[in-house]
């Protein structure tokens, strides 16, 4: 990131081992195959396995030919076949319908299915009962932690969002549970743990049972890292589903960021192709290149602004600067001109005014004001039918800053919803409701009755009125509360420079503090849960917080100033920018593993039932 | 022979089908250089010399003749094209043998048979050659080139073995065997030394056996292989024989082979001395299975080793039981008593059963139908004496023979021996017949060897609808009622497939006419559909009742029409139409089922969401019925604005108006849908029509958006104050803007006109709001 840490800012442990390792193991998995071989990858592992092996590294190890996991039958000529793939039914399918298209064509293979980053016994009961199981080999490639950034690791298993929150299936919590143990044997134990949060729990207690069964080495070793921090994301979805304005947030939001590189388009990179960029700290090569842009909020008016050096310059004096000092630097100035391109794209579409009514009107959402009108503004965002996934996730902000919705609000957003987009998304709205995403206020509520008694009798404008009148008097949403003990919301006086940010909420313009980097920053303060029970339970979570402390203070205070955070459901870039701020007021390094990195537009796009 | 050739048979090129098969002849071949200026004629005939065919040949000149396997005429050009024609002359198609062969030109080309079909094997002008194992599913092989090859071999063949096609070929004393991959210098085994050259070589009809001959007038037999010698013979004729060929029979024993000069015929064998027979006119050589066809002018004969059982009782003074069988009858017949002298001195030997069959045996060998009968008689009279003799190898011989005699007869000229008619089957032999246009005697053969219909008779009235619909002289009326008086409910027969040839040869209304007669109406449909009458294909699918073909004439015809003659043809099928509604009506069911079950679970929402999907649902289907375009699947937002975008404002409203549209949301919709129009007329019209429930600030925006900033201006007006000045902003009207924002005294609003002030243009403007500002302040 743009800033540089504090000078007594503890040293990060080289995440680069865990690529090493995951390669290592790769290639014997691949040696155990010996001899010219196909090498079938699923779609979603490409990109991860792209960081461990390069190609040239697998034709060392005789991959002969690279085929994706796909709907169509692949040819394949060659006598040995190996698939890397994430243990799925559909894929087992695939497989099997391979093994017995080659039987039936009378042709014997070898058959090598490698499972990342483990396997399910589901699958193997497929290959059993496509009787296939005798004709292949399984073995697992234990590759769960792809270090994206010198400190963000990431699980890449998009999927755990919805398999974990949405549908309860529990399977991935033994793959975090497994990681967390890898990263304690090579970084040392982690004497100070908290955690909030049911599959938090649940992660945390599995991986405690893994290091019991195997004490010996590990309880030895001096830790490296200090605290470990377990956080659900149904604890604070409300971060994840604000528009992000910190610069990776708005190219993920924009661009989509894919296992830490983004595929610029034609109109940024201003020629024909598009270009891939791998995005992070570690390609800085030592100069303190881009580092960030963000948006100012100057009188409505937002402006984009580079931070080169801590040196705020606009988008014209950062061309002179590109073209006239960066002379001679051309892989940077590549770089940059690409970034610049990006960021000139994004201020197309984020200038117009609609882009500043959303943001207004998000801001009204956290701050708890004005939400007839907000309901209102969702109203017309859905009648002009803006973006399926967008009205969504205003709806869901709506919702859960309000505790659930009135019922009357409730019905006829969802009525206009699928007027706009279709009805198909009736089953959407019943996934939102199951993960808590999208809720009606509790019926039966003597207010509301006496509301719609009491707006009937009066007009449309005047019942809005009441309607509001009445939210305010019914109780205060859980939410609310929240934001008000630990003051989410900043109080602004006069404007917020964000050249000098003050707070976390930088990375919201000032407006919110991330509740989940506030309560990793009040825990870590307080060392414990302790003071934060009113918080806790408002959080429904009073059975689910814990902390485990371990007397004997072996750590160095350098080790303690190392906090792993882990994210089980996907963390936000705006997130991780928070919490890599407070780690420099506060002389911490934050180190983040998440299930996968997230944005708003993916929650909704994984509760959505219509495929695109 | 029947024919009247006026040339001799050397000066033409020579071509006859094995099997007793046609014979081409092309005359005025250009290797003579003769009067260019005269085309050549083509001439096809029978076995027995009766014309089948006669064309002036207008293409370039050819190189080698030959009859592939279908009996189809090949005939190699020059320049490597290959040019394929039926029996009876007409044309069929043409192939080329590739560029190489088109630069090079050909120098000799050979057709050869093997299992997979017919094969043309090439010699290039390089001296290269290039073959293809089967014309039917051309694949050219390139042939390696021959180390050291200067000029053209002096005499080569191609080999068939282990399925693969092989060239042998000979260039002085050496022997190069060719297969697709290398070239390989072959010696047979035991030739005799003093070889400089080859002149002639000769494959067995079954390319098991190799002859060659010599240039010291020596012949060598030995396996097509060349590991094994099977004799040798010495000549001394030193000239180059003219034509080669092996002459024995499958599975005998004897090998000979047939040398053929000038004037002279001799018969080669494992035998000191040879056979040599006098020709007293220019003749040709055909190989065939069991011996050898030798035509010329006048006559036409066959040369082939007397079969075992022939000789066995026609030797002189034999003793074998089928001659004493023979005589004893002949004997019986005489009424002498000498008849059961023989019968019981075959008898005494054990050796009656074996005598029948001898005598079964020869009469399928003999060709004259005494000698046959006088055969068959007498292996009917030992039959007598036997007690259980299998009547079927008797019978069935009996049958063969008639159906031999007819297809061998002058008119016919399909000369089969009993063997090759083996070899041959009957089914090839019929096809044979019809081929040549022999109906009534294909049929007369089915019918008297009572063959199953499928395969006999209708197989081949069905080929005969075929040719008539071809004849295109006779009209349509005609043919349809002649082929179906023949036809008749023959099983077996396909009017589906007449029509279809009949549409081949662009009769579309013949086709119809047959497949009025079609019965299943499963094979109408998809030819009408082919032959683009979907509405009878329609109307023929409703007729059977058969919903799956319905469905496929519509699924067939929603692809072909527009949507509005789709449901002009639909609208006269009823049926048709409440099919397609169907499809439809299956969706609503299962929701009309998730319906209830929301209903059950108290979810009354979903309920009425789901009841709003199927009234949707419905009249989607009617719109597209009505209006054409695509509706189904569609959002109702999505559903209005394309009504808006079709110009059925009335329908959009009553839209509106059924699913209870919000008036907002109309609004936007409508908004929307007529800048993308960009009917500002209408959408004047509309703003105007009452006051708007969004404002007038979105009107600015959307024509903003569409780049009308007339049209934006006109509604500049009529915005509320609150949102003027953004309103001016959007136009760009800065300095109004300004003007509003003083007016109004916000702080606010000033700031953003200040914003907006750009450049040199605006100094102005931002100088009179700083000075507003500053008033502002001061009080």
């Amino acid at each position: 990131m743009a800033f540089p840490h504090r000078p007594d800012a503890p040293e990060l442990p080289d995440f680069s081992m865990l690529k090493r390792l995951a390669r290592d193991q790769l290639i014997y998995l691949l040696e155990q195959l010996p001899g010219k071989k196909d090498l079938f990858i699923e779609a979603d592992l490409m990109s991860p396995l792209d960081r461990i092996a390069n190609v040239s590294i697998l034709k060392q190890h005789e991959v002969d030919k690279l085929y994706k996991v796909e709907s169509k039958p692949a040819v394949s000529s060659s006598e040995q076949l190996c698939f890397l793939v994430r243990p799925r039914i559909k894929n087992m399918r695939y497989i099997a319908n391979l093994v017995n298209a080659d039987k039936l064509a009378g042709r014997t293979r070898k058959y090598k299915v490698i499972f990342s980053p483990q396997k399910f016994y589901a699958c193997e009961m497929v290959l059993e009962e496509e009787g296939i199981y005798g004709d292949v080999s399984c073995d697992e490639w234990a590759f769960s932690l792809l270090p994206l950034d010198v400190d963000l690791l990431s699980m890449e298993l998009p999927e755990f969002f919805r398999d974990y929150f949405l549908e309860g299936d529990q399977r991935w919590i033994n793959t975090v549970a497994q990681a967390l143990h890898l990263l304690s044997t090579l970084y040392g134990p982690f004497p100070n743990c908290y955690g909030i949060g049911r599959c938090a729990k649940m992660s945390y207690e599995l991986w405690r049972k893994l290091e019991d069964e195997e004490d010996g080495e590990t309880k030895g070793r001096r830790p490296e890292i200090g605290h470990i921090f377990l956080l659900d994301r149904d604890m604070d979805f409300v971060t994840a589903l604000c528009s992000q304005v910190v610069y990776e947030g708005l190219v993920d939001d924009t661009f989509r960021i894919k296992c830490g590189s983004v595929d610029f388009g034609p109109e940024v990179t201003s020629s024909d192709k598009s270009l891939k960029v791998l995005l992070n700290a570690e390609d800085k090569n030592g100069r303190a290149l881009l580092l960030c842009c963000r948006y100012t909020g100057e009188a409505g008016r937002y402006k984009l602004q580079f931070c080169v050096r801590r040196r705020g310059m606009d988008i014209k004096q950062m061309k002179n600067f590109v073209s006239q000092e960066l002379k001679g630097l051309k892989q940077e100035h590549r770089l940059l001109s690409l970034h610049i391109g990006a960021c000139e794209s994004i201020m197309k579409k984020k200038t117009k005014q609609d882009f500043q009514e959303l943001i207004k009107t998000e801001h009204a959402l956290l701050e708890g004001f004005n939400i007839r009108e907000s309901t209102s503004y969702i109203e017309e965002h859905i009648d002009r039918q803006v973006s399926p996934i967008e009205s969504l996730r205003l709806m869901c902000l709506l919702s859960i800053t309000e505790n659930g919705l009135i019922p009357k609000d409730y019905r006829s957003l969802k009525t206009q919803y699928l007027q706009s987009y279709g009805p198909e998304h009736l089953l959407t709205f019943s996934n939102l409701r199951r993960a808590g995403l999208l809720t009606e206020q509790a019926p039966g509520d003597t207010l509301t009755a006496v509301e719609s008694k009491v707006s009937k009798l009066v007009t449309d404008k005047a019942a809005g009125k009441i309607t509001d009148a009445f939210s305010s008097l019914a109780k205060r949403s859980n939410f609310r509360a929240i934001s008000k003990k630990l003051n989410l919301i900043p109080r602004v006086d006069g404007e917020y420079d964000l050249k000098v940010p003050r707070d976390m909420a930088y990375v919201f313009s000032g407006a919110y503090v991330p509740l989940s980097c506030r309560i990793i920053e009040q825990v870590l303060e307080r060392r414990s849960w302790q003071g934060l029970d009113e918080v806790v339970r408002l959080l429904n979570c009073s059975e689910l917080a814990f902390t485990d402390m371990t007397k004997e203070d072996k750590a160095s205070s350098e080790s303690l100033r190392l906090i792993l955070v882990v994210f089980l459901g996907g963390c936000t870039f705006s997130e991780i920018s928070a919490l890599r701020f407070l780690g420099r007021e506060k002389g911490y390094r934050f180190i983040f593993l998440t299930t996968a990195v997230t944005n708003s537009a993916r929650l909704m796009e994984a509760m959505s039932e219509v495929k695109a | 022979m029947d024919w009247d050739l006026k040339e001799e048979l050397r000066d033409c090129l020579v071509a006859a089908a094995p099997y007793g098969g046609p014979i081409a002849l092309l005359r005025n071949p250009w290797r003579k250089e003769k009067a260019a200026s005269v085309r050549p004629v083509l001439e096809i005939y029978s076995a027995s010399g009766m014309p089948l065919a006669s064309l002036l040949w207008k293409s370039g000149p050819v190189v080698s003749l030959g009859w592939s396997a279908e009996e189809e005429l090949l005939c190699v050009q020059e320049d490597g094209v290959v040019l394929v024609y039926g029996l009876h002359g007409d044309f069929r198609r043409h192939f080329s043998m590739g560029n190489e062969v088109l630069q090079n030109r050909v120098l000799d080309a050979r057709i050869f048979h093997t299992e997979f079909g017919s094969g043309v094997a090439i010699l290039t002008g390089a001296h290269r050659f290039t073959l293809s194992a089967n014309v039917g599913d051309l694949k050219l092989r390139r042939m390696p080139e021959v180390p050291g090859l200067q000029s053209a071999p002096s005499c080569w063949t191609t080999l068939c073995q282990d399925r693969v096609a092989h060239i042998l070929l000979a260039v002085g004393p050496d022997l190069y065997l060719l297969d697709h991959a290398a070239c390989s210098s072959v010696t047979p085994p035991g030739l005799a030394p003093g070889v400089s050259s080859f002149l002639q070589m000769a494959v067995s009809f079954t390319y098991r056996h190799l002859a060659l001959f010599t240039d010291t007038g020596y012949i060598w037999m030995g396996t097509a292989s060349l590991k094994e010698k099977l004799c040798e013979f010495n000549c001394n004729i030193r000239a180059p024989p003219k034509q080669m060929v092996w002459c024995s029979r499958p599975r005998s024993k004897e090998r000979a082979v047939v040398v053929a000069w000038e004037r002279r015929l001799m018969v080669v064998g494992d035998a000191p001395e040879s056979i040599q027979f006098v020709l007293d006119e220019d003749s040709y050589l055909v190989p065939e299975l069991d011996g050898v066809r030798i035509f010329s002018r006048s006559t036409h004969e066959f040369l082939h080793e007397v079969p075992v059982a022939s000789e066995e009782i026609f030797k002189i003074a034999s003793m074998a039981p089928g001659a004493l069988l023979l005589e004893a009858q002949k004997e019986y017949e005489k009424e002498s008593q000498k008849a059961d002298e023989y019968l019981r001195e075959i008898q005494e030997l054990g050796q009656l059963t074996q005598a029948v069959q001898q005598c079964i045996e020869a009469a399928g060998h003999e060709h004259r139908p005494d000698m046959q009968k006088s055969l068959l008689r007498a292996a009917s009279f030992g039959k007598c004496f036997l007690d259980r003799f299998p009547p079927d190898s008797f019978v069935r011989m009996c049958q063969d023979l008639r159906v031999l005699n007819a297809v061998r007869d002058y008119h016919i000229g399909i000369p089969l021996t009993y063997s090759q008619y083996k070899q041959l089957t009957i089914q090839v032999l019929l096809d044979r017949l019809v081929l040549r246009r022999l109906y009534p005697l294909a049929i007369q053969i089915c019918e008297y060897l009572r063959l199953p219909e499928v395969q006999g008779v209708s197989r081949i009235l069905a080929h005969w609808a075929c040719y008539k619909v071809q004849q295109k002289d006779v009209s349509d009326e005609d043919v349809a009622r002649a082929i179906n008086q023949k036809l008749g409910d023959t099983p077996g027969v396909s009017y589906s497939d007449i029509a279809a040839r009949a549409y081949g040869c662009g009769r579309t209304e013949l086709a119809i006419k047959l497949l009025e007669y079609e019965p299943r109406s499963g094979e109408q449909v998809p030819l009408l559909l082919k032959m683009k009458r979907s509405k009878l294909a329609l109307s023929k699918a409703i007729e059977s009742g058969d919903t799956d073909l319905v469905f496929t004439v519509l699924l067939h015809l929603k692809n072909e029409l527009n949507r509005g003659d789709f449901f002009m043809t639909l609208r006269n099928q009823p049926m048709a139409l409440s099919l397609y509604r169907q499809r439809i009506e299956g969706r609503v069911a299962a929701l009309q089922t998730a319906a209830d079950a929301f209903y059950k679970a108290k979810n009354e929402f979903a309920a009425k969401a789901t009841e709003d999907q199927m009234r949707l649902l419905r009249l989607q289907r009617r719109l597209e019925d009505e209006l054409g375009g695509r509706f189904l699947d569609l959002s109702l937002h999505d559903t209005v604005t394309t009504l808006i975008l079709g110009g059925h404002n009335k329908r959009a409203e009553q839209l509106a108006r059924d699913f209870r549209i919000p008036d907002k949301r109309l609004w936007w919709l409508k908004l929307t849908a007529l800048a993308d129009l960009e009917d500002w007329e209408e959408l004047e019209k509309f703003s105007k029509s009452k006051k708007s429930p969004i404002g007038y600030l979105p009107f600015v925006e959307i024509c903003m958006k569409q780049h009308n900033k007339y049209e934006a201006k006109k509604y500049t007006s009529r915005v509320g104050p609150e949102q003027k000045v953004k309103a001016l902003l959007l136009v760009g009207d800065v300095a109004q803007a300004a003007d509003v924002a003083i007016e109004h005294r916000n702080e606010a609003e000033l700031s953003l006109v200040l914003s907006h002030c750009t450049g040199a243009t605006d100094g102005a403007t931002a100088d009179k709001i700083q000075r507003a500002r500053a008033q502002a302040q001061k009080k």
